[in-house]
This record gives structure tokens, C-alpha cells and sequence, in this order.
């Protein structure tokens, strides 16, 4: 295997499982951030968001219960109603190794969204507001246009909450 | 600029000067059609510029087959059917838009009808749905201010469900706009005024938005250069044709640079006040855009700045400090938003339009804070802050 097989296939390796936990820790999120759970209040149950490397690449679906809280689709539509797709895996990795912003990756053309605009928005603030919590100040700050005035505090007991719920995935293999 | 990775993409052929609709029928034949239909609505009708276009092509050798002059300022899924109906009925084979946004994106939405076939254009809602090239569709824009003739994208009411549909697809451009002053010489003053702000605000927010790119930024600053220039002498002169040409070109160039490096805060806050308040778009863009300039300049201010130049010219900016640019740059823009308004009574603060109350800002920020253009504005905004730029642009 050449040079340039190994860094894609380590890449494809980073960013499939990048994706797990993301949509993973996005479902948690919604259980854990009042603010997250009151975005998402505005979409209806069944309402899928999807999440993927295109053309066919790694990704995740999860799936609106309508009170703003998520979790993860078992039956995915042919269309999930917003559909967000990073053109290449290498644009992907640069979001999730945390060196360019959901919002400036959208801006330098590295993914593209399919459904209602503003409902992208929104899930690009809950992206926001869940990388905030569960990053590290410093890794944060590179992923969020913005960081949040967030009490230390309170970052770390939601923190705990969402990685404790991921790891719980995790041993139980869902 | 530099930037790590960018996208760049108008394949739009831009006919533009003096006599330019004459070089229509030409465009026609070497794309082999014979059988054109006209889009447009009765606005342009009653100022007699179809009479113009329907001259030039009665001597060619492929006279307009059909015109369909029934668009209304907001187009509906029932118009495009209408419309494609009648362009199946009499067997063209070419579009042909004159006219403002709402014309142009009809005949976006037709072509997708009469080239894909059936009535359900819904089908092809949404990111690029279209699979492969449309019939030709030709532009004449009629207004110097949307840029919808080099844009990828067409919005269409959906009246039954109360929303607004977008259809995005690189095959949505048209292959080629006209830019010929004759079609904007009848234009009222107001109209100019308020066209060309949006124009100006396109070229502003895609050079200072996040999304900017050297190739947008070409585009943006002789876009600003050309507006700065040019309309206070055209509003002072209005049958200055060769002034409504440098217009024309300016709103094709920002409709370019916004279209490959998107809009921001103004827009979003603009499409919000438009669709609460019915404040017509390019009224909106003059008036917030100071505001929303004076709020990015903490994330922005350099690029802000730069905009000094092609603004004003290089004296005034090789004249002032640059830490003193971004605010100059601001002032003069106010100061042509207050030439405007001693000129036509454009207004300068969401007061002065009688169309926005105060208890509407809460609202509008409300909308505004999901809209797709909030993404790509250079500082990350709340609730709180639209609220608080609104209530410096509502200017009690």
C-alpha cells in the first residue's frame, strides 16, 4: 500500500469513527442542553437529519421525537428531510480534527446542505453548542465561530453526561 | 486575499453595452432555436419595452413565438405551470426573461417544467435536484439591482402552503445576460435608488462575509467601484445611458461575486423585515446595511476597511489612517443613503418607511437568527444582537 492509500484509508478511519461519536453525542446533547432541546422543539417527530461523506462515505441519521430531544434512526428515508453532505473525506476531516468551523467549512464550499436552510442553521448551532460543551476551551474555540460564556462548572457536569451516554452506546454496541 | 480552499463557478455569457438586445437573435440561431418564448410581466409591458424587444426580433429570422407577460411580483407554482403550458402549446424551444427577480426566477422554474416534462416541479425543490441541462434561457434584466441573471437559484411561492420555495442547480443559469441600458432608462428614481443599494449590499457582503474568495472580491469591488461612481449622477440624470450601463454591470458583477461567496447579516435581517413587514428588498439593504458594517467591524474591520477604496477612490483612502478606514468606509455610506434620500426620499431608517413598527423587531430578529444567510455573516450573532442592530436601524 502506497503512501497516499494509507493517509485516505487512515483518514476514512478517523472520520467514520468521528461520525459515530458526533451523532452519538448529538443525541445525547439533545437529552442533556435545555438550549439544544428548545432549537430542536421546533421540528416535527420523524423529522431525519443526516449527516455523511459524500458520495458514499461514512455518516449518521438521527431522527426528531418532536420535543426537541433526538435519537438515532433505525429506518432511514430514501430522502432524510435535511441532509448534510461533505463533498470529500478530507474536507470532513478538517471539521471533525477540529480545524475549521461547521460554519467557515460551509463558507469554503466543503459541504453542501439539502433540505430547509434554516433548519441547517439550527443544527449547526446545536453542532456549536455541543462542541462547546464536550471540547476542551482550547479545541473548541478553532470549531465554533464563537464560543459561548460558559460556566466551567456547568460545562463539565453536561460534559460528564454526554460522554457517560456515548460510552453507553459504546458497551452496548448500539 | 488568500484563502486555503475555494469554489468558483458563472458560466453566464454576459452580453452588455449599447444596442446589445439587437445581438439577441444572433444568440438565438447559434444555439439553433427558432422558436422563442418571451417571459415577462406588465410592468415592462406599459413602459414599452417589449414593444423595443419585439422590434428587434420581428426583422430576425426566429420572431417571438409566444409572450407570456402575466408574472406577478411574487411568482407561484401556478404561474410556472401556466406559463409552461403555454410555451408546450405553441412548441417553443428557448426562453427568453425581461424583466426584474420574480420574471427572471419564473423562467428558471418553467425551464425546469418544460425541459424535465410533467407539472411537479416541487420534485426538484431543493440543493441541486436537476440532473442535466435545461432548455436555453436568456436573461434581460430589467432592473439593475438582483443579479438573479447570473444566480443559480429561483424562489417560488408555494401559495397553497403559505411558504417560499427555493430551487438551487448550476443548470438553473441562464446561458447568457443581456445588459442593454435602454430596458432600465424608464426606471423611476426611487426604483434606481433602491435597486442599486441592493446591488451595492450584494458586492459589500460578499467581500466582507466569510465566504469571500479573490475571485468574488474581483468582482465585489468593481462592482462597489461602479455603484459608488455612477448613481448619484444617474438619479441626478436619469436618461444617462451610458450611467444605466455601468449600473447594469454592477449588479451583474455583485449578483456573480454574492453568488459564489453568499450574503450575510443584511440579508438576513432583509429577507426577515421583507417577509413580515412587505418592505421591498433593496429598500431594506440601504437601510440596514451601515448598521450591520459598524456591528461586523470587530470581526472584520480590515476588510471593512479595504472597501474605502473602491468606495471612495484612492485619495480619500491613501488619505486616512487605516485603523480609521472601516469607520470612513461606514460614513460613506451614510452619506450617499442621505444624498438618496434628499433625491427620491429613499428612506434611511426603518421609521422613516411607515412600514415597521417597533413591536416588529422582536419578530423579525426571531426569523432572522434561522435564516440561511446568518451562517456565512463574518461574527456570530444571537437574538440579542439582531435585536440590537435592528433597533439602531429602526432610528427612533
Amino acid at each position: 500500500m502506497n503512501r497516499h492509500r494509507l493517509r485516505l484509508l487512515l483518514l476514512r478511519l478517523y472520520v467514520t469513527v468521528m461520525l459515530w461519536v458526533v451523532g452519538r453525542a448529538l443525541v445525547a446533547t439533545s437529552r442533556v442542553d435545555e438550549t439544544v432541546r428548545a432549537e430542536l422543539a421546533c421540528l416535527p417527530p420523524g423529522y431525519q437529519i443526516q449527516m455523511r461523506v459524500l458520495p458514499a462515505g461514512p455518516g449518521f441519521v438521527v431522527e426528531c421525537l418532536g420535543d426537541g430531544t433526538l435519537k438515532r434512526a433505525i429506518v432511514v428515508k430514501a430522502r432524510p428531510d435535511l441532509s448534510i453532505g461533505f463533498k470529500h473525506m478530507a474536507h470532513a476531516f478538517l471539521v471533525f480534527g477540529f480545524q475549521e468551523s461547521t460554519a467557515r467549512a460551509f463558507a469554503n464550499d466543503r459541504m453542501v446542505a439539502d433540505g430547509d436552510v434554516s433548519h441547517a442553521v439550527l443544527l449547526v448551532r446545536c453542532l456549536n453548542t455541543m462542541e462547546a460543551l464536550i471540547l476542551p476551551r482550547a479545541i473548541a474555540r478553532r470549531a465554533v465561530k464563537r464560543y459561548p460564556a460558559l460556566p466551567l462548572l456547568e460545562k463539565t457536569k453536561k460534559a460528564a453526561r454526554i460522554y457517560a451516554l456515548i460510552t453507553k452506546n459504546l458497551l452496548l454496541l448500539r | 486575499m488568500s484563502k486555503p480552499y475555494y469554489e468558483f463557478f458563472c458560466p453566464v455569457k454576459t452580453i452588455a453595452g449599447h444596442q446589445a438586445l439587437e445581438h439577441l437573435p444572433f444568440e438565438l440561431a447559434a444555439l439553433s432555436c427558432s422558436r422563442p418564448m418571451v417571459i415577462t410581466d406588465k410592468g415592462v409591458r406599459g413602459a414599452g419595452l417589449l414593444a423595443l424587444v419585439e422590434a428587434i426580433f420581428a426583422s430576425s429570422h426566429a420572431p417571438i413565438t409566444v409572450v407570456f407577460d402575466d408574472v406577478p411580483p411574487d411568482s407561484s407554482l401556478n404561474t410556472v405551470r401556466t406559463a409552461a403550458a403555454s410555451y408546450r402549446a405553441h412548441d417553443c424551444d428557448a426562453l427568453i426573461a425581461i424583466g426584474g427577480g420574480s420574471v427572471i426566477d419564473t423562467s428558471k422554474a418553467v425551464n425546469i417544467l418544460v425541459s424535465e416534462g410533467g407539472d411537479d416541479l416541487l420534485h426538484y425543490a431543493g440543493a441541486h435536484n436537476l440532473k442535466r441541462a435545461l432548455k436555453p434561457l436568456f436573461v434581460v434584466p430589467t432592473t439593475s439591482g438582483t443579479g438573479s441573471e447570473v444566480t443559480m437559484v429561483a424562489i417560488i411561492t408555494d401559495t397553497d402552503a403559505g411558504v417560499k420555495i427555493p430551487f438551487t442547480s448550476y443548470y438553473l443559469l441562464p446561458n447568457a445576460a443581456v445588459l442593454d441600458p435602454r430596458m432600465t432608462l424608464t426606471l423611476s428614481p426611487l426604483i434606481t435608488a433602491a435597486t442599486a443599494m441592493d446591488a451595492l449590499t450584494h458586492a459589500i457582503e460578499a467581500y466582507t462575509g466569510l465566504a469571500a474568495n479573490p475571485m468574488s472580491d474581483a468582482y465585489a469591488t468593481v462592482a462597489i467601484q461602479k455603484v459608488s461612481r455612477n448613481l448619484l449622477a444617474v438619479m441626478d440624470n436619469p436618461q444617462d445611458a451610458q450611467g444605466r450601463l455601468e449600473l447594469a454591470q454592477a449588479s451583474t458583477m455583485a449578483g456573480i461575486a454574492f453568488s459564489n461567496s453568499m450574503v450575510g447579516m443584511v440579508h438576513a435581517l432583509g429577507h426577515s423585515i421583507g417577509a413580515l413587514c412587505h418592505l421591498p428588498h433593496g429598500m431594506c439593504m440601504g437601510i440596514l446595511l451601515p448598521y450591520v458594517l459598524e456591528y461586523n467591524e470587530s470581526a472584520n474591520g480590515d476588510r471593512i476597511g479595504e472597501l474605502l477604496l473602491p468606495l471612495a477612490g484612492p485619495e480619500v483612502y491613501a488619505a486616512t489612517p487605516q485603523s480609521r478606514r472601516p469607520a470612513r468606509a461606514v460614513q460613506i455610506i451614510l452619506l450617499l443613503r442621505d444624498n438618496l434620500y434628499q433625491r427620491c426620499q429613499l428612506p434611511r431608517t426603518l421609521l422613516e418607511t411607515g412600514k415597521v413598527s417597533l413591536e416588529q423587531l422582536e419578530a423579525i430578529a426571531d426569523m432572522a437568527i434561522n435564516d440561511g444567510s446568518i451562517i456565512f455573516n463574518p461574527k456570530e450573532s444571537d437574538r440579542g444582537e439582531l435585536l440590537a442592530v435592528l433597533r439602531r436601524a429602526w432610528g427612533a
